[in-house]
């Protein structure tokens, strides 16, 4: 209850609308900046281009693989080429590596296909080809009524849409500039965080509010509780606001998984608190902030803040590596464009890993000191 | 009964010890001075009774309970109005007063009733929606004051209230202390100033380095310099005053230039005004007026610590 209220107190800062706008113009302003600024650097669309498709044909139905070779190589003939892949997991990859703008799979059970959803345009001629096949597949195998058990299993449902099925292989999305920074900035954002926690406790005492904390019937754990809970509170605001900016109004792409997006960010929030409080009980009160002040800037330099992970090499990326930036940037990337949801537990693990270290020696520290 | 009782109570910094060996206690009702030149260990005495700073040795107790053991019930009943003003400027002076008191417990329609009537009792009653840096140093340290007692202490500790402050300000807090104090509540009062503490407080103890130097009633007290004179003589210039030829008169304890006024501590049984005047003649010393001074607390610290309480 007391941490809650000591929360609440924090919480009233929202108020200040200077710094409210501050805090969310400052990001959002550069995401604009560097994304249009850099625009050039990435790969944004794809020009409508060569159509390459992928397939397996796991069918055991005869006519159905003589009316697909078929068809094949009528395509062929218009332009668009259908290439037969080994494996199905190969085909996936294929697509997502962005080399082809779809991937079919034909088994008795129906045709699949998985579409690129970065070549929308050119996935979406191939898809509607497909469907086209099966229309004129159902109707010859209707005509021919060699072996209707095995044809009425193939088409059952009857309409077409049923059988190809679409689904879509995000992984060869790329983010534009724009993205790109918004992921970034926000990121980078969160990290400055730290500058404000080593602070947190300092202005108690500066303006000597600590005394009066003190002495009300509240434990100096409370008190640590309370201040951590309400700096959290108003980042995950801020942050919350910044993202859904960037969504609305520069239609940044946040994937499939904004909830998780949030938990990643959340995580990031977490681990900047507990950097710059830990510190400002660690180092004495100037050093933490020169300290925090490096970390950030070489953290932000080499963390893909300013131009993605993927631009180092050698030396400089293995140093990327130890960057809070780099492994929470690098989830944001995976989660938004790979769909790997699973980037996120190694992103969380490493950021609230370290938050408990910090926060724990911070709350050791000061338990053993008088005052906060 | 006493409500606060101190039984040889130390600190020590490294090897700096602020607080020596202090034993004193508070009745309920009084309204206790404690009076020390800078650096005497007052705030650090204070400090240790409101559990802000660990006891070195000895005890502190709070109605008869162990501060140490019974952390939570001796900070519900103590309220301190620290040496500097303690407040968020980022929030009304309302919510000030609401967050603090909220801290204690105090809950609902109780916590708004409490943290108006704090406010009213501190004459902030009509400006409780102002932020605090829209105030005059006066109008803070009374919220400063106000954020010590909406929880209705029983000790209320007051820490150089009125330090920098307006007459009419010092004035509106020592007529609060004396209110609070009507309505029950124990005071110990800390200052610079010694008519205030003359004026207000019931009985006194004197800090000077760590030690308590003496303790009663301001009668007591100036009992101690019955036995002493003070004679002040106002001059036109104190250019050619020396003050070693002064220091040689027969009962002279001590002398002290001030501006224009040349003070005199001495023996009372010495009668050695003549010589006073005397000597300031053979200086070429132009006497303005002489008087002889009542004993008050100023006296009777300096003749207990050799040293004036206002440097
Ligand atoms: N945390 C500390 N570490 C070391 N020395 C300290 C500390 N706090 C106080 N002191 C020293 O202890 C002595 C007593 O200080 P204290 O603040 O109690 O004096 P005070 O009587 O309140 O003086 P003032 O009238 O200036 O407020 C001083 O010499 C001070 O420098
Ligand atoms: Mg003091």
């Amino acid at each position: 209850m007391n941490i809650w209220r000591i929360a609440l107190k924090e919480l009233l800062t929202l108020r200040d609308v200077k710094m409210l706008v501050f805090m969310i113009a400052t990001p959002v302003l550069l995401v604009l900046i560097l994304g249009t600024i850099v625009a050039n650097g990435f790969h944004g669309s794809v020009a409508v281009g060569e159509i390459r498709v992928l397939y397996t044909n796991h069918s055991q139905e005869p006519i159905l693989a003589d009316s697909w070779n078929r068809f094949v190589e009528q395509s062929g003939r218009s332009g668009i080429a259908f290439e037969r892949v080994r494996a199905s997991a190969d085909g996936k990859l294929e697509v997502e590596n962005n080399r082809y703008v779809g991937y079919v799979e034909i088994s008795d059970t129906g045709i699949k296909y998985y579409g690129n959803s970065r070549s929308r345009v050119e996935s979406d001629i191939a898809q509607s080809m497909i469907t086209a096949f099966e229309d004129r597949y159902r109707l010859a195998s209707a005509v021919a009524k060699e072996d209707p058990e095995q044809a009425g299993v193939l088409l059952s449902g009857g309409e077409s849409t049923d059988h190809v099925s679409e689904t879509s292989v995000n992984g060869a999305r790329q983010p534009g500039a724009t993205d790109y920074y918004a992921i970034a900035m926000i990121t980078l954002i969160v990290l400055y965080g730290a500058m404000t926690a080593a602070q947190l406790i300092e202005t108690e005492r500066k303006r000597r509010t600590a005394v009066r904390l003190l002495a009300s019937p509240v434990t100096k754990a409370e008190i640590f509780a309370g201040k951590v809970a309400g700096n959290l509170l108003q980042n995950a605001i801020y942050i919350l606001v910044v993202v859904l900016i960037c969504k609305y109004m520069f239609n940044v792409y946040w994937g499939e998984h904004l909830g998780l997006v949030f938990l990643v960010l959340l995580s990031e929030i977490v681990f900047a608190l507990s950097l710059g409080l830990g510190f400002s009980y660690i180092f004495r009160e100037k050093a933490a902030g020169s300290i925090l002040m490096m970390i950030i800037q070489v953290g932000a330099f080499v963390g893909g803040s300013y131009f993605p992970v993927d631009a180092l090499s050698g030396f400089m990326r293995t140093v990327a590596d130890f960057s809070p930036l780099e492994w929470t940037n690098d989830a944001l990337l995976q989660i938004i464009y790979a769909d790997h949801a699973a980037a996120a537990v190694q992103a969380i693990s490493l950021n609230i890993g370290f938050s408990v270290l910090l926060l724990v020696a911070a709350l050791l520290i000061m338990k053993r000191r008088e005052g906060l | 009964m006493n409500i606060l009782e101190i039984d040889r109570l130390s600190k020590t910094f490294g090897d700096f010890v602020a607080v020596d060996q202090v034993s004193l206690s508070i009745g309920e009702g009084e309204i206790f001075g404690f009076l020390g030149a800078n650096g005497a260990g007052k705030s650090t005495t204070i400090h240790m009774i409101a559990s802000l700073l660990r006891i070195s040795k000895g005890e502190i107790r709070l109605l008869g309970k162990d501060i140490t053991k019974h952390a939570n019930f001796a900070k519900k009943n103590i309220g301190i109005v620290p040496q500097e003003i303690a407040i968020y400027e980022d929030m009304t002076a309302y919510e000030n007063v609401r967050f603090f008191a909220g801290l204690y417990g105090i809950r609902g329609s109780e916590l708004k009733e409490r943290t108006l009537e704090a406010l009213e009792f501190v004459g902030l009653g009509d400006k409780h929606a102002v932020y605090p840096k829209h105030f005059s140093g006066g109008m803070k340290r009374r919220l400063n004051i106000a954020c010590a007692i909406a929880h209705r202490p029983k000790l209320l500790i007051m820490d150089e209230p009125t330090v920098g402050i307006d007459p009419q300000s010092r004035n509106h807090i020592l007529n609060s202390v004396k209110k609070l104090n009507e309505m029950g509540c124990t005071i110990l009062y800390t200052s610079h100033y010694m008519e205030e503490v003359e004026e207000i407080c019931t009985r006194i103890a004197i800090i000077d380095h760590g030690k308590i130097i003496a303790q009663g009633t301001k009668k007591e007290l100036k009992a101690i310099v019955t036995d002493q004179k003070n004679i002040w003589i106002e001059v036109r210039s104190t250019e050619n005053a020396d003050p070693g030829k002064l220091r040689e008169i027969a009962g002279v304890k001590q002398v002290e230039i001030e501006d224009r006024v040349i003070k005199f501590t001495s023996d009372a049984g010495v009668n050695n005004l003549n010589k006073m005047i005397q000597q300031l003649m053979a200086d070429e010393i132009e006497i303005r007026s002489v008087e002889e001074q009542e004993p008050n607390l100023e006296s009777v610290f300096l003749t207990l610590t050799g040293r004036s309480l206002r440097d």
